[in-house]
């Protein structure tokens, strides 16, 4: 119950402040995808930026564990692919595709039907995908540092200063 | 507060708050961010409501159980949130189509929701397969 409560409120913050950021409209999806308009990108390297020194800090500190996925690289790759050409059409994510609706914009209705039949199709093709594309060119959980043989601290200042470089790149072009 | 040309906030300043949250997330639930899942599991839940025999028997779902979990209210909170913030600023619209789609393809509105439903389709299975 307490586990319901807190993902109500995270959500709750989060689609705020996504909303604020203006960062559910199919425009600025749209805009982001076709280089015209990157206050998606801004959003989502700044939250990443941020996240990553503070959860890395919870690790260091001893009080969160990373939750790091495999790396398959055959349902990575194929999966990125159908999952960039079906937003591209769709112009709204899985996580703001509810934001978008709530804000009105409810094309994205058609969209979330479409999310929803797309993963019972999943769940239906899950046991063929099992034997085939998810065996292929399985490294097993791995993170940067790890691949790169070096400390979190090594990597995250480096990724932190180029997305600052980015960003003032962004900003001088009026992107 | 830093306000864009549209009324918002700096995508810097709302997107690192927005990784402030994840941080606490993490610290206080031990629960990392993420939306697909539940997509996954509504699906399961729809499904269920049709034909409980067949999802019992998929896998997939026995490895995904479909039921409200942490992600799930996650994602309904989005839309709580993003509605008060809408409402806050008086943002919120109620758009049938996107105005770049409007000025491409017209007011015509089933080729939208088509192109958005197949685009929905495609795009969670890819997500679902590569682990988004």
């Amino acid at each position: 119950m307490k586990t319901l409560l807190y993902g109500l409120i995270t959500g709750v913050l989060f689609g705020f402040l996504l909303q604020k950021g203006r960062v559910l409209r199919y425009d600025k999806q749209l805009g982001a995808l076709r280089l015209l308009d990157l206050t998606i990108v801004k959003f989502m390297l700044s939250s990443v930026v941020v996240a990553m020194i503070g959860v890395y800090l919870l690790v260091d500190l001893g009080l969160a564990k990373l939750s790091v996925k495999s790396l398959l690289l055959g349902a990575n790759i194929l999966g990125g692919l159908l999952f960039g050409l079906g937003w591209g059409l769709l112009g709204y994510c899985p996580g703001t595709s509810v934001g978008a609706l709530a804000e009105g914009r409810w094309d994205a209705v058609f969209g979330i039907l479409g999310m929803l039949v797309g993963a019972g199709l999943y769940a239906e093709a899950f046991p063929y995908l099992k034997t085939t594309v998810l065996t292929w060119g399985n490294y097993g959980k791995l993170t940067l540092p790890q691949l790169l043989g070096v400390s979190p601290w090594v990597v995250i200042p480096l990724f932190a200063a180029g997305a600052v470089f980015l960003f003032r790149w962004l900003e001088k072009r009026g992107l | 507060m830093a306000q864009g040309k549209n009324g918002g906030w700096s995508p810097y300043l709302a997107g690192g708050l927005s990784g402030l949250v994840s941080v606490f997330s993490v610290w206080l639930a031990g629960k990392f961010l993420g939306a697909s899942t539940t997509f996954a599991k509504t699906a399961g839940m729809l499904e269920g409501l049709a034909a409980p025999e067949r999802v019992s028997r998929l896998e997939y779902f026995l490895k995904n159980t479909p039921q409200v979990d942490w992600q799930w209210m996650f994602v309904a909170g989005i839309l709580v949130g993003a509605l008060l913030a809408a409402l806050s600023d008086r943002s919120f619209a109620w758009e049938p189509l996107p105005p770049m789609w409007r000025s491409r393809f017209g007011e015509s509105r089933w080729p939208r929701w088509l192109a958005a439903f197949v685009g929905g389709t495609v795009a969670m299975f890819g997500a679902r397969l590569a682990d988004g």
